[in-house]
């Protein structure tokens, strides 16, 4: 018999910490990275040495990246692993964290994401193709969204409003890589990326760093954390791409079938999220995800938008950071990012951003692959 | 036809498309040997399958930007479930247009640059 983390003892989000994500710029991956998690000690208000392992999330720096960077903050030997896992590098890393915790073999751990923007690499299968070297990511989901306009009625006009919002939020946000609010004129304005997709509508892949840490409730304890300040995580849940009927469009039904098993998990409904920070690199995502976590019915999901059910300060507030779209996407440190962003929200502490009374908040990434990893927090 | 096809291990000369299919059932392209997606079965349980190159389109999208400088834009990916199951994401042949979901396809060879021929998929010819 299988348990979920839930069933394990309780783990808590204690300290958050960023680099904020930004254009690619000579910055070392070092300088990012340390920044991030010493901004989290002090968050968390407890020293490095309290920390009993970390998991380094990262895709783009090649092998072994974590030591050199973590050496900084003084060598105290702890367990170090590194964490690949595509988009959901992140996310999987702060899973790690959470199990490690939960299970209690470490009272204290810590997930960090950081990359730069390197060239991406992945070995041939050995199985040749028509012409995938010649559908980017941005095409694939342009053909999605030329599928959801078509089976929805839906124009192009409605589907960018995504991006509008998420500039928006991303505008109140210091750690987001853009921060300008955009009209509708500007989002669908500049040259066309494909089909309708133009470039605001896209997430920048930048770099950057996110760090999360969390802790036991005996460590909460033993090290005089706030336990005001902890946020629980309530479910963790991670799945991989099975076959779907032909026509399907795999991140929408991966993202059901994992967001439905995170809700069970923490006995929770949809209808109870007030934050939702998910995969938004192409506008139509937020779309897809939003039905599929179970908002709304499919096709549904511009009328929340255009209604401000979607807004801070709405129903549910969706990518309060900005999302990927205007927070940015730097890869390994996204899906912490997210965690990050998730308890600034259960705190009341997010300023401009705040989402007045939000007690409970879910985290989404899918990954290339693909995988998707959802998380669900809630305050005290 | 006496042209070089660019992928003679995906397609043949006829455009029909170079698939497999698992004992399981379930039909795949392109082919391999490697294990099915859907029972996990390997080896002589897949068998080659020639798949009809007819299709419906899902979707297609004209892309004006693209990293590989090699590959000319604008051109337009389409998305194709095959009348034997699959669903393939390639090429198109016309290059700047997008056609209406539901469409029916199919495939066509078309010249490239260096003088081989590489399969597309058009709109089927109403009769």
């Amino acid at each position: 018999m299988t348990r979920t983390l839930k069933d394990l003892r309780p783990v808590y989000v204690v300290g958050v910490g960023w680099h904020p994500y930004q254009n690619p710029s000579e910055t070392p991956y070092v300088t990012l990275g340390v920044t991030a998690i010493r901004q989290a000690l002090a968050d968390a208000r407890i020293e490095w040495p309290a920390v009993e392992s970390a998991y380094v999330a990262t895709a783009l720096l090649g092998m072994a990246a974590g030591r050199p960077m973590l050496r900084h903050l003084g060598a105290t030997g702890l367990p170090l692993s590194h964490v690949e896992n595509a988009s959901a590098s992140g996310s999987t890393a702060f899973r790690q964290a959470c199990i490690e915790v939960a299970s209690g073999l470490a009272d204290v751990s810590l997930a960090v994401g950081v990359d730069k923007r390197n060239p991406v690499r992945r070995e041939s299968t050995g199985l040749d193709h028509l012409a995938e070297d010649a559908i980017a990511q941005f095409t694939h989901f342009s053909l999605l969204t030329n599928e959801y306009a078509h089976r929805h009625g839906v124009s192009f006009e409605d589907i960018a409003r995504v991006a509008v919002k998420n500039h928006r939020n991303g505008a109140k946000n210091p750690n987001a890589q853009r921060r300008k609010e955009r009209t509708l004129e500007e989002v669908l304005g500049g040259r066309k990326v494909a089909g309708s997709l133009t470039p605001l509508q896209c997430t920048p892949v930048g770099e950057g760093a996110a760090a999360a840490i969390v802790a036991s409730e005996d460590a909460i304890r033993r090290l005089g954390i706030d336990p005001s300040r902890a946020i629980r995580v309530a479910g963790s849940t991670a799945r991989s791409e099975r076959v779907y009927a032909a026509g399907l469009g795999f991140d929408a039904v991966l993202t059901k079938e994992t967001t439905a098993v995170a809700l069970a998990e923490a006995q929770i409904a949809a209808a109870d999220l007030d934050i939702i920070e998910l995969h938004d690199a192409f506008t139509v995502e937020e779309l897809h995800y939003i039905e599929n976590i179970g908002l709304c019915p499919e096709g549904q999901g511009v009328h929340l938008l255009k209604d401000g059910a979607l807004d801070i300060g709405g129903r549910c507030a969706v990518n309060p950071s900005g999302g990927l779209i205007a927070m940015g996407h730097p890869i390994g440190p996204t899906g912490i990012g997210q965690i990050g962003e998730i308890t600034l929200q259960l705190r009341g502490a997010a300023g401009p951003r705040q989402h007045a009374g939000a007690r409970t908040g879910l985290a989404h990434m899918v990954g290339v692959g693909a995988v998707c990893y959802v998380h669900i927090l809630q305050r005290p | 036809m006496d042209a070089v096809l660019l992928k003679p291990t995906l397609y043949t000369s006829s455009g029909a498309l170079l698939g497999g299919r698992c004992a399981c059932g379930h039909v795949f392209f392109p082919m391999q040997t490697y294990g099915c997606e859907v029972c996990g079965r390997h080896g002589a349980d897949l068998q080659p399958m020639t798949l009809s190159g007819r299709g419906t389109l899902l979707s297609s999208t004209v892309v004006h930007i693209h990293a590989d400088k090699a590959r000319a834009t604008p051109f337009t990916i389409g998305k194709v479930l095959l009348a034997d199951g699959p669903v393939v994401r390639t090429l198109l042949v016309d290059p700047d247009r997008e056609i209406a979901p539901g469409t029916p396809m199919v495939t066509a060879l078309v010249s490239t640059d260096d003088g081989t021929l590489d399969l597309r998929f058009a709109p089927e010819p109403s009769p």
